[in-house]
């Protein structure tokens, strides 16, 4: 039983990440976080750097959550990626980050975020950035 | 820190493609020599060599270098593939990519003259982003048209290059 | 003196809008793809060779030695904020570089790279315009035997000199003649290699050449082994420096513009060996030798000093004697060849407002450089977010378009896949491009001289070492011509020499010529330079599957 969490080095990536850490103290499971990119492109910035990745570790371990952190780059969306994990690891809830659309934007969620509340086999959180990011 | 060098490309004891290689030089050189051969070496005083010997050493010597690097080959001389920031060698190559892409290269020959640039030079960006990965269906065929319709204008009716309008011509 | 006269008439041709534009979108498209990974200033110039066709050979030039300048940046700031090095040349710059980058000092970084690379570029191009003149005058001197004997020794140098393999390199240099055969032979005007087919009789277009080489094959070759790679970008905010900086930065600039500057203008010398000597040489006299390794300013200054004056340095055998040094100047040639100009020492007898108006540009478009990347440097990391299928499939695209449009048929795109596909089977074997692309601008000409020395000897093979003194009627060894020989003799034996001279030296200095050595043998190490972030190892693994 864990808890997944989508995360991308964004403010609604880490609004998402402190969420999950929130639940998991909650919940006593241990997170899954999941970054990765396609790796179509040179510069990604949905791609968590290794600063980004230390951030993530030191919130999660101040927290007293016991955690992996998984990244890929094998050609694949990110949801595809999240599913996955949520599958393979017996995710009871699974955290993703959405980012403040515009009036039009606002009735559209991310592709990737669309597909992965279509897909998941649990429960999804998903957490706006705050408004100071 | 820096790390040092990466092992090259898979290292085999004997790289068998490589007499491939030998064989299709040797190939070339015969051709050339078969070639220049029949040209006639009328040597004036203008011309004291003729056009027979350049082809004859160059044929010749690529038959002999063929030898001499298969030769190298069998010592376990191995060419070194070509590296780059894109390139990954670790893995196989994957020859599925490239005849797809060469497949596409030859229906933009075949369709261009018929349908013209706009057409065929945007199924071909469009044919090659797909087959390189691109997965963005309506966004790539967006782009192939603002690029072929974009250089059409710009580089053959702006700047006069030669591309061919094929079946929308008078329409463009 | 008459010269700065004519530098001067250049700057009035090269300042016009039109030329001053195409500078500046010369400059512009060239930083852009030194940026962008898998492409670099010899394929933008082989893509772009067709489309010049509708301009003016000064315009077009201009624009072509912008691209070749631009890229040089372009892949410094690629090589400081990513550690990828845009360029082999760039890969120096990496090391000290991205070690500032990564403290925090990627803009100090910048702005020596930049600046750097423009007081270097100034002086290289100020003693192009000095040399060039030289060279020429020099050069004109030379009859056919000797002028045979240049291209010889620039086909040797190149062939036997870079590269890991000499006898993959002359495998190299004789499909590259091979393909300079196809044609009618221009003085008997019989079908050589024509196989009776009719569109070939023209010979292969020098612009299907490069383009199927360069670019085709270059795409090909990647799509065959695309790696997916998310590189570690740096943010940087405007590149500027502080007095200390500047005051540790300025000599390595001079420094590395003397070693540059030479190496460039030898066939076969390069870009990387200069910017590796220079490396060696600041690290040597540094006064702050600890922070090598962690971010020395005098790492990047010294480097990118030497690789500008290098490209600088490529011009004096391009335009003075018409001898490509490295793949950039060759495709400059061929442009230069599509517009019918012969390159040569005649050029700038023949051509002189156009090689004065080029080098006018060049100092123009060092300055744009300069101006443009200060600011704009943190713009050039947002293209890197292009993702690799529409980088290739755009090159295809160009490609395709370029080789038809040089003949209006497409005849020549099967040409261009011919050319594609040798250009990717040589990449795979690691048969070097460069020999090639030299072997079929020089060839067709090296062929002329030839039999030209030995109409003039009569057909008699002494032709090839000296000419009939025209006011005495005797034969006279031409001293120019012998010496180029035995410089070829020596270039062919010098592996032998090498390893001689190697046991004869003491322990220290054998060392630091194996460091050389290695670095002339791999330049292309990019791979091994490129710092991997300390990940942690599972993420690491796992992104390397």
């Amino acid at each position: 039983m864990t808890i997944v969490v989508g995360f991308t080095p964004t403010a609604a990536g880490r609004a998402a990440l402190l969420a999950a850490a929130e639940e998991a103290t909650r919940r006593q499971m241990p997170v899954v976080v999941v970054n990765s990119s396609r790796g179509d492109a040179l510069s990604d910035p949905g791609f968590a750097q290794p600063a980004d990745l230390d951030w993530v570790r030191s919130t999660l371990t101040d927290a007293g959550v016991s955690f992996t952190v998984r990244q890929e780059v094998r050609g694949r969306e990110a949801s595809e990626e999240v599913l996955d994990v949520l599958n393979e690891s017996n995710a009871r809830l699974c955290v993703i980050g959405i980012r403040q659309r515009s009036a039009v934007g606002k009735m559209l969620l991310g592709s990737n975020a669309f597909r992965i509340l279509m897909g998941a086999p649990c429960p999804v959180l998903a957490i706006k950035a705050h408004a100071d990011g | 820190m820096t790390e040092t060098a990466t092992a090259p490309a898979p290292a085999r004891d004997r790289d068998y493609a490589e007499y491939g290689l030998c064989g299709f030089l040797a190939l070339t050189g015969l051709v050339i020599l078969l070639d220049a051969a029949r040209l006639s070496n009328n040597t004036t005083g203008v011309d004291p060599l003729g056009p027979k010997p350049v082809p004859l050493l160059v044929g010749g010597a690529l038959v002999v270098l063929a030898v001499a690097l298969a030769v190298a080959v069998a010592r376990g001389s191995r060419g070194e593939a070509e590296a780059g920031e894109d390139i990954d060698l670790h893995s196989r190559a994957d020859y599925k990519t490239v005849l797809l892409l060469i497949g596409v290269f030859i229906a933009n020959i075949l369709l261009i003259d018929l349908l013209g640039w706009v057409i065929s030079g945007g199924l071909l960006f469009y044919g090659s982003a797909i087959v390189l990965g691109s997965r963005h269906f309506v966004r790539d065929l967006v782009i192939a048209a603002a690029l072929s319709l974009g250089t059409f204008y710009g580089f053959a009716i702006g700047l006069g290059v030669a591309l061919p309008a094929g079946i929308l011509q008078g329409i463009l | 003196m008459d010269n700065l006269e004519l530098l001067l008439q250049g700057f009035a041709t090269a300042a016009t809008p039109v030329n001053l534009l195409l500078a500046l979108i010369g400059v512009i498209v060239g930083t852009a793809v030194g940026v962008l990974p898998g492409i670099g200033p010899a394929m933008t110039v082989a893509l772009l060779l067709p489309i010049l066709g509708e301009l003016e050979p000064t315009s077009a030039l201009i624009m072509l030695a912008g691209i070749f300048y631009g890229g040089m940046y372009g892949g410094s700031t690629t090589s400081i904020l990513l550690n990828t090095p845009g360029e082999s040349s760039s890969v120096v710059t990496a090391i000290e570089g991205n070690m500032m980058a990564r403290a925090g000092r990627a803009s100090q970084a910048l702005a020596t790279a930049a600046l750097g690379s423009f007081i270097a570029g100034t002086i290289g191009t100020s003693l192009l315009v000095l040399c060039a003149p030289l060279v020429t005058r020099f050069a004109i001197s030379l009859g056919a035997p000797e002028y045979f004997a240049i291209m010889l020794l620039a086909f040797v140098a190149v062939t036997a000199v870079l590269g890991a393999s000499r006898l993959r390199g002359f495998i190299s240099l004789m499909l590259g003649l091979t393909i300079g055969l196809v044609g009618l032979d221009s003085v008997s005007g019989q079908a050589r290699l024509t196989f009776g087919i009719p569109q070939l009789s023209d010979g292969i277009d020098v612009v299907v050449v490069a383009v199927g080489i360069f670019a085709l094959g270059e795409a090909l070759w990647v799509a065959a082994h695309l790696r997916r790679r998310v590189a570690d970008v740096i943010p940087v905010g405007r590149p500027w420096m502080g007095k200390q900086d500047f005051k540790r930065s300025w000599k390595p600039w001079l420094r590395g513009t003397a070693y540059g500057f030479p190496f460039g203008a030898v066939p076969a010398g390069g870009a990387e060996i200069p910017t590796f000597l220079s490396y060696i040489t600041e690290k040597r006299l540094t006064k702050h030798p600890d922070e090598f390794g962690k971010g020395a300013i005098e790492g990047v200054a010294g480097p990118e000093a030497a690789n500008n004056a290098s490209a600088a340095g490529t011009m004096v055998p391009m335009l003075s004697l018409g001898l490509p040094t490295n793949a950039t100047a060759a495709v400059m040639l061929a442009a230069l060849v599509s517009y019918g100009i012969q390159p040569g020492p005649l050029l700038l007898q023949r051509e002189g407002e156009l090689v004065w108006a080029l080098i006018a540009s060049l100092f123009i478009g060092n300055t744009l450089l300069l101006i443009l990347n200060l600011p704009l440097a943190p713009v050039w990391a947002k293209l890197l977010r292009i993702p690799r299928p529409y980088l290739y499939a755009g090159i295809l695209f160009f490609a395709s378009m370029g080789a038809y449009a040089v003949n209006g048929s497409s005849f020549d795109l099967i040409l261009l896949l011919v050319m594609g596909v040798l250009g990717f089977v040589m990449r795979r074997f690691g048969l070097p491009v460069l020999p090639l692309i030299i072997a079929v601008i020089l060839g067709p000409r090296i062929e002329l001289q030839g039999r030209r020395a030995l109409q003039l000897s009569s057909g008699e093979l002494k032709g090839l070492f000296g000419s009939v003194n025209v006011s005495t009627g005797q034969f006279q060894l031409s001293p120019i011509a012998v010496t180029v020989y035995l410089i070829i003799l020596i270039v062919l034996v010098w592996p032998l020499l090498f390893a001689l001279i190697r046991k004869a030296l003491p322990v220290k200095a054998q060392e630091a010529l194996e460091v050389v050595h290695e670095e002339r043998v791999h330049p292309q190490h990019a791979d091994d330079v490129s710092v991997e972030p300390p990940a942690d190892p599972e993420a690491r693994e796992k992104s390397r599957q």
